[in-house]
């Protein structure tokens, strides 16, 4: 009964800062950024664009408690970025890569819908509405090899 | 991870059907790949039956039994962003029509014959219904837009009126057995209880070859024998027999397959992917922002530069993160003089990586008093 709220593993607490960062007072251009209510979805995809970037002397995370909804990025920098800087940078980074990834894939569906409907009506026009006309178990949009996944 | 930076990411969709759609991923890193999969599965929004009324049950199932069946049966929910509110944040008491969906079942067998209930039984009691969400009158409040956005179909159970697909069984009844019920669907995401999600299966791959060596092919006597390779190997050059172990190379090539339960189309599931770990980066540089901006408002309106004990103690207010230490603020403020304060300030100036590693060794023990400035370090940053 005194079970906490499901969502609260995911949704901000009333007045809860998003962010928290703690300068490191033992180690130069370094700072550890607990980050509340994400985990390894954000975490490890910050820690990898992090690492590309050549400002960067380290960069780690690590979820402390499987049951706490929050993790922790250590980074530090070679001085010229401070590190929360550097992790601005990075999220602008990554924004940037899912944007085009996106207008990629919008393209890619758009050939696809043309496809499904001039072809045999496996891939049809099913984004806007789940329920779309065609038929289950069409053997169209097929391998590019022309095969079916079924051949072998 | 290096060495994609490059290189622009692209996408081709090998496959693309009703209910999911398989595409190569090109270009980015594992933890890019990983994160994409991760929030396909468990961060998009769908309705699903979150609570249930029963009111007659002479079925030979426990009611927690059928409210759990209930709960996984996919219901359609396209546009779940626009079209339906999290009830934890609508004006409402308990339920509406702008968060909640009610659906009623209501199956009696009369036959000599075993029946099947399943989700084709499920009937959505239309929004507006009057008497759906108890007495009538405290429904008078901020009604919104969300109903006009809904499709037609939104929240019938998927594969309900089409002909030719299965629909879900509940339960099986024989004579004189009954089931009736209300439930309210909700919406939610799967990182609450999976049955939000919108994926049944989405199959991940990288490296068919294994030349990564990421995992170990354990084998009796032929490794090649034992270990077919599977269909996504064919988008890819196999290994010689005498390349040698590139231990720097990193993955790059990722194959995805997204299944749906139907919920959304698969379109929709990749789109929506992406949106949200968009959102999610967003959010961070927000919080990140307004976190300095706090900083300045508070200490920096004192000491621009901070590098007086007097703005220290007002900046460790200010800085969210010093919480902690913003307590002690005064005390660090009467240990550190102030010529301290000045050399390392001195120190943070040279912002070069060794004059400051350098400092680091020559502050030793006493560094507390001049590491003990953090908030100075951190006005100096943002100022």
């Amino acid at each position: 009964m005194n079970a906490p709220n499901r969502y609260e593993l995911y949704v901000l607490d009333d007045g809860e800062k998003p962010v928290e960062i703690i300068e490191d007072t033992k180690i130069p251009n370094a700072a550890t950024i607990k980050i509340v209510k994400q985990d390894h979805t954000l975490g490890n995809m910050l820690r990898a664009q992090l690492l590309s970037m050549p400002q960067i002397l380290f960069a780690g995370y690590k979820v402390p408690h499987p049951l706490h909804p929050h993790f922790i990025i250590k980074i530090q920098t070679d001085g010229t970025m401070t590190p929360q800087a550097v992790l601005e940078q990075a999220c602008t980074k990554l924004i940037g890569t899912m944007s085009s990834l996106e207008n990629k894939f919008k393209r890619e569906f758009s050939f696809k819908d043309v496809e499904g409907t001039v072809g045999a009506g496996g891939a049809t026009a099913a984004t806007d509405d789940p329920y779309g006309g065609s038929g289950m178990g069409g053997t169209g949009g097929a391998w590019p090899g022309g095969r079916d996944y079924l051949d072998f | 991870m290096q060495g994609h930076d490059d290189l622009e990411p692209t996408v081709h969709i090998r496959e693309l059907k009703k209910d999911k759609v398989n595409f190569v991923l090109k270009n980015v890193d594992l933890a890019f790949a990983n994160s994409l999969r991760r929030v396909m599965m468990a961060d998009i929004p769908t309705v699903a039956i979150d609570m249930v009324e029963i009111e007659i049950n002479t079925t030979v199932l426990p009611d927690e039994f059928i409210a759990h069946r209930l709960g996984m049966v996919p219901l359609a929910s396209s546009n779940c962003d626009e079209a339906i509110r999290n009830t934890r944040d609508c004006t409402c008491l308990a339920g509406c029509d702008s968060c909640s969906i009610m659906l009623v079942l209501n199956v009696a067998c009369h036959d000599h014959h075993t029946m099947d209930v399943t989700s084709h039984h499920l009937d959505v009691v239309p929004p507006g219904t009057p008497g759906t969400w108890g007495d009538g009158e405290e429904q008078e409040h901020d009604a919104g837009e969300e109903l006009s956005k809904r499709g037609e179909r939104f929240g019938h159970p998927v594969g309900k009126d089409e002909p030719g697909t299965p629909p879900v069984l509940l339960c099986k009844i024989r004579k004189g057995q009954e089931l009736k019920l209300r439930c309210v669907a909700k919406k939610g995401i799967a990182k609450e209880h999976a049955k939000w999600s919108p994926c049944s299966a989405v199959s991940f791959e990288y490296d068919p070859y294994n030349k990564l060596r990421h995992t170990t092919h354990w084998f009796e006597s032929d490794e090649r024998g034992e270990w077919p390779l599977s269909e996504n190997a064919k988008e890819e050059e196999p290994p010689r027999d005498d390349e040698p172990f590139d231990f720097n190379a990193q993955p790059s090539q990722f194959y995805f397959e997204v299944e749906t339960d139907g919920s959304l189309g698969p379109q929709e599931v990749v789109m929506k992917g992406l949106a949200e770990l968009q959102t999610k980066l967003a959010n961070l540089i927000l919080g990140l922002k307004t976190q300095p901006e706090l900083d300045i408002l508070t200490g920096g309106e004192q000491q621009p530069n901070g590098n007086n004990a007097d703005g220290w103690g007002a900046g460790g207010g200010g800085g969210g993160g010093w919480g902690a230490a913003s307590g002690n603020g005064g005390g660090w403020g009467g240990s550190a003089s102030p010529t301290r304060g000045g050399a390392a300030t001195s120190a943070w100036g040279a912002t070069s990586p060794h004059s400051s590693g350098g400092a680091t060794s020559t502050w030793g023990g006493g560094a507390n008093a001049g590491w003990g400035s953090p908030e100075q370090q951190s006005n100096g940053w943002n100022v």
